[in-house]
């Protein structure tokens, strides 16, 4: 049978059942009669949150009935399926209305029926803060009552809170289950109709919590949709009054998992079919996109950020790994989901009590991530942060990345009993934590066989950092289609913004682009924000009406304009905490920089911290601009004014430190070899008149540009 | 050429929020000019004052503090003699029994303060939690559900527990929500974005944007609010209008100026004295940078604020 | 608008003579577009350069100086209404006010209270910098002089209150060398008050029935080649100076109209009218909005702990943070066998660090190290409170005078404890908790 007809049967019948009911109270009590639910402001909320109606009295409920038939549409479409769907719920809340009718108690323990507004307050704070992770609601009886229980308690072990139609409340009795409000375990009733308050329960939530306005049906169902993290676990066999309910709960965006393989039809990401009842928990997290809180890390010894600056010294050391001696590597990788088992910890090789006293050993461990919003350039951002995560461990110390970290166990944290897996523990519980805006599912892959560890190091790890390295070099200013203002600092500045872009990170040195960009993702609301780049006003100069839209915003109005690839026009603020310094030298047409180290002149006549008093605080003073040491190598440092070639003095420390680079972006732009040779530094002069000297024997470019101003 | 007056208009305004339910209500904020810029335009409404008490009764309270609260054996009769008070618009009921640091009195316990502390008193309440984020994520949303209908302001909801007490009081009970942040316009700005998009409406919103006392860091305090005010007036950033609370009194009674006795510093004169001094000359300054109400405990202070406010309007 | 140092030195002539004490012209330029140097003081501007160049680099706000050595204070020069946009510069200083219509016994006592106000706070001396003194209705010249001499005794440098010429010149005869303030010139005395103030060579303060008279009182003033002034803006009452406060600021720093470019003097004692409570209210405010003097009838320590607290606060430079001298300071009577618990320099970190400390009630020596006057993680960010520059500074300084060798270190810098214990051996290096407010509950757990 085609969906179509097991939805409109159902349908059908559950609206048959309504009518007689209501009829039969109608025969029994007369119009007038008062109905309602107990404890309850919203009136059959459904019904109200539907169609912005509160049904008091019989002869509203007749009323009803009309509204909910001119809802049953019978044509071929999803829309007809969709609103079927929801007339079979409010004739399901129509049936259970008239079981309360003449403050009538239908329900007795263990079953419960209504849920009271109070309930749905209380319940309705911890689903916002996802301490309730999910409301599950499962209907029918499960293969068996072992198998009942052990999925809810799966559900319950999560914090998620279980609604229960139909056997499966038999099966707990018998099981002698715990159930009730308090234990977020809730059986509502016998028949499919009781499910209708699961639905009602959603809809107060969406009123009291979304102030919704009832009758509003397409922000009840948007609201439903994206806040309220309920689902369906129905057990075969199904039949069509099931479905028909199902299909309304498909429309508010709770997804269907059955174990009834031929009943129906199945839709992708809404009616999911599994035959396995132990995979139901993660199926249906998984596909009403829940992410689960992870309280407390599961390790034998103490985790914080106390330890973090641990050092474990060789006589007081069980095991060690070490990168620069032996293969290791620690690697994020991105996977489909369906390749991710959440929290697998998976360790092949020798664990630590099967390594000798003392040893050095291999390690590589591969975190398997998958998410809807994950993208490979996070992995570096996440992999950064593995180095804090394992030293915060009692009793191991980590050093170094990618493939050069340094491990080690000390003889306290073995003996309380700390395993290799359980660096897998931590990985997984900070990845999840830390990262739940991006990461979905996470797994961990330690290997420490030595073979393994070769393998992955040279054939996996080592081609995915060239990669990444290779996207790195290729990304420029003009690749990416929008820049970051970052704010980090405004604490202390309060005017300046930095405009981090590919080949300019922030002036701190220590955001770039791709840092900014997990920071926006990872934290919408925070000091990472995006920046179009639509509205050029002049490419050469850097300068943009969206960048200077966002510098006015996020300055609070105290900066108008801002360039980026130039230090006299609109020169771009720095906030105090810049790495360097570059100013304007006039008498040789180019400019010193100063790194925050080099405490001595420059032949600017201004040592580095009178430059930054003068640059510092957000306040923009052309021809003087802090950056960070990697800008200096970029093809865009003051490219309006000619680039690099306009670099005349640096310290001689800053100029050994970013040599390579700015040597290579020198051969590419203007083909001089060894560029860095001919900047001056503090061993050559510290005043203009030697430097301009010097610059002048050695044939420095930028004597002959355009003077500057 | 006579002198040209240039009024300094702006086209927005701070939301005007209103504690507290039936007669008794005290409304905040809603002004569109710096604080007591009378000659811009006109005031819409004045400063408000709070008066503080504590779950933990008149201990360790100044002398003058104590003298008033004379006679008061319970804390219903506390609250009501806060209430009374010369200059009083609202009583801000602090729980800071609650801190598991301190007393860890239970929220049962607390609930019970609460209760009997609303029961006494019919005018606009605040409510201060116990300043620790795990134990006011717990206190805070049963305060706000023992409280619906009194459209109480719950302070206070921060980064860590927003979510908690902003879903409790500015969606399930309908209350008003304080959002603390720590003297910073961006965290500030944060977390009225991350309350409103919990579904909290921005007009019950409160800010306490940190504070300080005088002379420890309080040139935070006056730069935050001053880029606070001047952002929500001239920039119209409706993520910034919300009106701020300045919670005065718990800053200023910890600082050894008002804190040590005359016999400790003999040359720095009476203590009661000291501290109602530190206590106005900090909240004026909070007045004056924007705070749009201040809580403070000494009656000596309260009357001269109110009367401040009174010559300011 | 004001220029920018690259304008500045396009002016200059590029000669780097160093004459002006700076090593180039650049160097120069940038520090006359700070306002840290004038551009009188390059011997080699041409004159069309200095004419093009003093009007744009004149501040919007004079700075006027009053008193003599260690009396002498600079006033205004202020070239932003708030201060996060640059630093103010010029702290309100504060006056306590003296009159004639005072008995003997009332001024004596006066006398003796101005001085006992005097401690140091982060490095700066709090004292009452001016007394102010009011020549009352009735009192003659005799009685004026008489006072002022007496006031003058305490070698604070003076305000005198005083309308009538005759009085006021009498007076200055007295104290002219001192530099004082002539506070008195209005709308009908202004071409009398000015030859007396222009022959004593003193600032002169104007005031006005209203902000409009003000403004013409000092517009008549500047035509008589006068432009040594301060603004009394204190009015009928408080909201009339409230006003006159901020309108007279603002039409200076926001409009550029300099006809208000002066510091302000804002008299406390007309407005309180007797109420100390209400004074410290006022005091407070105008610290806050643009009083360059506040008068007031008594400075105790009650007034004076907040306000000069406050003062201090405003007053910093928004990208230098206060500093407190590093050494050791012992808490809670603590000796050389008590536990050591370091922070950084940051004023702010060291008061709150501290006030927690202090009510743990457990002795320590609390050791401030020099970390920039920075906070902790941005002094550690910066290199400038690293296990090097603490090992350093507890080899040199603690380990000589201190005998227990428990460190508690901030938690925000857990990461230090192996560098510190490689660098300073037989020392336990302990990890404190990472906010202040958990100090207490971890200095209890620790000692118990």
């Amino acid at each position: 049978m085609l969906l179509f007809d097991i939805v409109f049967n159902g349908n059908d019948s559950m609206y048959a059942e309504a009518e007689k009911a209501v009829n039969d109270a109608v025969a029994q009590y007369g119009e007038d009669m008062a109905v309602g639910f107990p404890d309850t402001a919203y009136g059959p909320a459904c019904y109200y949150a539907e169609t912005g109606i509160k049904i008091t009295t019989l002869r509203e409920a007749k009323e009803a009935l009309v509204y909910i038939k001119g809802e049953m549409q019978r044509e071929r479409r999803l829309d007809s399926v969709f609103k079927s769907g929801i007339a079979t719920a409010l004739s399901a809340e129509l049936i259970e209305l008239m079981k309360y009718i003449d403050g009538k108690q239908p329900y007795e323990a263990p079953y419960l029926g209504h849920m009271t507004d109070a309930q749905i307050r209380e319940l309705g704070v911890p689903l916002v803060t996802y301490d309730i992770p999910a409301v599950a609601i499962i209907i029918n009886a499960a293969p068996s009552v072992e198998e009942a229980c052990a999925l809810v308690k799966s559900y319950q072990a999560q914090g998620s809170f279980v609604c229960l139609v139909g056997g499966i409340i038999e099966q707990l009795k018998e099981a002698n289950y715990n159930t009730g409000f308090n234990v977020r375990v809730f059986p509502m009733g016998e028949n499919i109709s009781s499910v209708a308050h699961a639905v009602s329960a959603a809809c107060r939530t969406a009123m009291i919590f979304g102030n919704i306005t009832p009758g509003d049906k397409a922000a009840l169902q948007e609201y439903n949709f994206n806040r309220f993290r309920a689902f369906v676990n129905a057990f075969a066999p199904l039949d069509e009054k099931t479905v028909a309910c199902g299909a309304g709960a498909i429309y508010y965006g709770f997804p269907v998992i059955t174990n009834d393989m031929d009943f129906t039809p199945s839709i992708p990401k809404s009616l999911i079919k599994q035959p396995k009842v132990e995979e139901f928990n993660a199926t249906s997290v998984e596909a009403r996109n829940i992410k689960i809180k992870i309280s407390n890390v599961d390790i034998p010894v103490a985790f914080g950020s106390a330890f973090e600056g641990e050092i474990i010294r060789r006589k007081n050391m069980q095991v060690e790994f070490d990168g620069s001696r032996v293969d290791c590597a620690e690697l994020v990788h991105t996977c489909e989901p369906s390749e991710v088992e959440d929290h697998k910890i998976t360790v092949i090789g020798p664990e630590v009590d099967e390594m000798e006293f003392g040893s050095k050993n291999s390690i590589a461990y591969v975190v398997k991530v998958a998410g809807k919003n994950m993208q490979p350039d996070f992995e570096p951002v996440i992999e950064r942060k593995f180095h804090n995560y394992i030293n915060c461990v009692e009793g191991v110390y980590h050093t170094g990345q990618r493939d050069m970290q340094r491990i080690r166990i000390s003889i306290d944290a073995f003996n309380a009993g700390f395993k290799i897996r359980h660096i897998g523990e931590v990985l997984y519980t900070q990845v999840k934590n830390e990262f739940d805006a991006v990461v979905d599912k996470c797994e961990v892959v330690i290997y420490t066989d030595p073979a393994e560890c070769t393998r992955i190091r040279h054939e996996v790890a080592i081609p995915i950092f060239d990669k990444r390295d290779d996207r790195l070099e290729s990304l420029t200013d003009e690749s990416v289609d929008v820049y970051y203002s970052c704010i980090l600092c405004q604490a202390f500045s309060p005017s300046h913004v930095c405009v981090v872009t590919p080949e300019r990170l922030g002036l701190c040195g220590a955001v770039s682009w791709l840092d900014a960009k997990a920071t926006n993702e990872l934290d919408p609301a925070g000091p990472c924000q995006v920046i179009t780049k639509e509205r050029p006003i002049d490419e050469n100069l850097g300068a943009y009406e969206d960048v200077d839209e966002a510098v006015q915003k996020y300055s609070q109005g105290a900066l108008e304009h801002v360039t980026l690839y130039s230090i006299m026009q609109d020169p771009m603020t720095s906030c105090g905490c810049f790495e360097c310094i570059c100013g304007i030298e006039p008498f040789s047409n180019g400019v010193v920089i100063a790194n925050r180290e080099y405490a001595g002149m420059t032949p600017l006549g201004m040592t580095f911290s009178e430059m930054a008093s003068m640059t510092g605080g957000g306040v923009q003073t052309p021809g003087f601009m802090g950056h960070g040491k990697h800008f200096i190598a970029s093809k865009k440092f003051m490219k309006a004014e000619g680039g690099i070639e306009r670099i005349v003095w640096m310290p001689k420390e800053l100029k050994d430190f970013i040599a390579d680079k700015l040597n290579k972006t020198a051969k590419e732009l203007y083909g001089i070899e060894n560029f860095t040779d001919m900047i001056g530094d503090e061993t050559v002069a510290e005043d203009p008149e030697t430097l301009v000297a010097y610059l002048s024997e050695v044939g420095h470019p930028a004597l002959g540009l355009e003077p500057m101003m | 050429m006579p002198f040209n007056r240039k009024p300094q208009k702006f086209n927005a305004r701070i939301n005007t929020v209103t504690i507290g339910s039936g007669d008794k209500t005290v409304a905040i904020g809603g002004n569109s000019t710096y604080p007591f810029y009378t000659f811009d335009a006109p005031t819409e409404n004045t400063a408000k004052i709070g008066v503080e008490i504590s779950d933990m009764g008149l201990e360790g309270l100044a002398e003058g503090i104590r003298a008033y609260y004379d006679g008061a054996a319970t804390m219903a009769d506390i609250a009501r003699k806060a209430a009374a008070m010369e200059g009083a618009d609202f009583v801000a009921l602090a729980l800071e029994g609650g801190d598991p640091n301190g007393e860890n009195k239970s929220v049962d316990e607390l609930i019970e303060v609460v209760k009997e502390v609303a029961g006494a008193i019919d005018c606009p309440l605040v409510v201060e939690g116990c300043k620790n984020v795990e134990k006011d994520a717990e206190l805070l949303p049963k305060v706000a559900e023992v409280l619906q209908g009194r459209n109480v302001l719950i302070l206070a909801e921060k980064e860590e527990n927003y979510k908690a007490i902003g879903a409790a009081a500015g969606l399930a009970y309908g209350q008003i929500v304080g959002a603390e942040s720590a003297v910073d316009i961006n965290l500030a700005k944060q977390l009225n974005v991350v309350t409103t998009q919990l579904g909290v409406n921005a007009q019950k919103i409160v800010m306490n944007i940190g504070s300080a006392c005088a002379g420890y860091g309080y040139e935070y305090v006056v730069s935050t609010m001053d880029r606070i005010k001047g952002a929500a007036l001239s920039q119209n950033d409706n993520m910034l209008q919300m009106p701020i609370i300045t919670p005065v009194a718990s800053e200023v009674w910890g600082v050894k100026e008002a804190s040590a006795s005359e016999a400790d510093m003999p040359e720095w004169g009476p203590q009661d004295e000291r501290g109602v001094d530190m206590e106005i000359m900090t909240a004026t300054a909070d007045l004056a940078a924007g705070s749009d109400a201040v809580i403070l405990r000494h009656p000596k202070s309260v009357a001269t604020i109110s009367k401040l406010i009174q010559a300011l309007a | 608008m004001a220029l920018n140092g690259i304008q500045i030195f396009k002016l200059t002539p590029k000669k780097n003579c160093k004459e002006c004490g700076c090593p180039t012209c650049m160097a120069f330029s940038m520090k006359v577009a700070q306002g840290a140097m004038k551009i009188e003081q390059c011997p080699h501007m041409s004159e069309e350069a200095l004419a093009s160049l003093s009007e744009a680099t004149a501040p919007p706000m004079k700075t006027i100086k009053i008193g003599t050595g260690d009396g002498e204070f600079s006033l205004g020069g202020e070239t932003v209404l708030f201060r996060h946009e640059k630093t103010f510069v010029s702290k309100t200083r504060y006056a306590v006010s003296l009159c004639t219509d005072m008995d003997d016994a009332a001024v004596e006592a006066k006398l003796e209270e101005i001085p006992k106000v005097d401690y140091e706070r982060i490095g700066e001396r709090m004292y009452t910098e001016l007394v102010y003194v009011n020549c009352g209705e009735g009192a003659d010249a005799e009685k004026y002089t008489a006072l002022v001499e007496k006031a003058k005794g305490l070698g604070r440098t003076l305000i005198l209150g005083c309308t009538d010429p005759e009085i006021a010149k009498a007076a200055l005869e007295v104290c002219k060398a001192d530099k004082p303030v002539l506070n008195g010139a209005n709308a009908a005395n202004y071409t009398e008050m000015n030859t007396v103030a222009k022959a004593a060579g003193v600032v002169l303060g104007v005031s006005g029935q209203n902000i409009d008279e003000l403004y013409d009182t000092v517009v008549a003033l500047e035509k008589l080649g006068n432009k040594n002034l301060i603004l009394d803006v204190t009015g009928a009452d408080i909201k009339e100076t409230f006003a006159n406060a901020v309108l007279v600021r603002r039409a200076a720093l926001k409009d550029q109209n300099r006809t208000f470019g002066y510091p302000s003097i804002v008299n406390t004692v007309k407005l309180a009218k007797g109420d100390f409570h209400m004074q410290a209210a006022l005091a407070s405010l105008f610290t806050m909005k643009y009083g360059s003097i506040v008068v007031m009838e008594q400075m105790t320590y009650a007034e004076a702990l907040p306000v000069y607290g406050l003062r201090q606060n405003i007053y910093t430079d928004p990208q230098k943070p206060m500093k407190v001298e590093p050494g050791i300071y012992p808490l809670n009577g603590g000796d050389e066998n008590s536990l050591v618990v370091t922070t950084v320099d940051f004023a702010l970190t060291y008061f709150v660090v501290s006030g927690e400390l202090e009510r743990s009630g457990v002795p320590m020596n609390f050791v401030i190290n020099d970390a920039g006057g920075l906070s902790v993680l941005t002094s550690w960010a910066a290199g400038k409170f690293t296990g090097n520059t603490i090992s350093k500074f507890i080899k040199e300084n603690v380990e000589p005078k201190v005998k227990c060798r428990r460190l508690v270190i901030p938690g925000k810098v857990a990461v230090l404890k192996g560098d510190l214990e490689a660098k300073l051996p037989g020392w336990e290096i302990i990890v404190g908790p990472r906010e202040a407010v958990q100090l207490v509950k971890f200095l209890k757990d620790l000692e118990a």
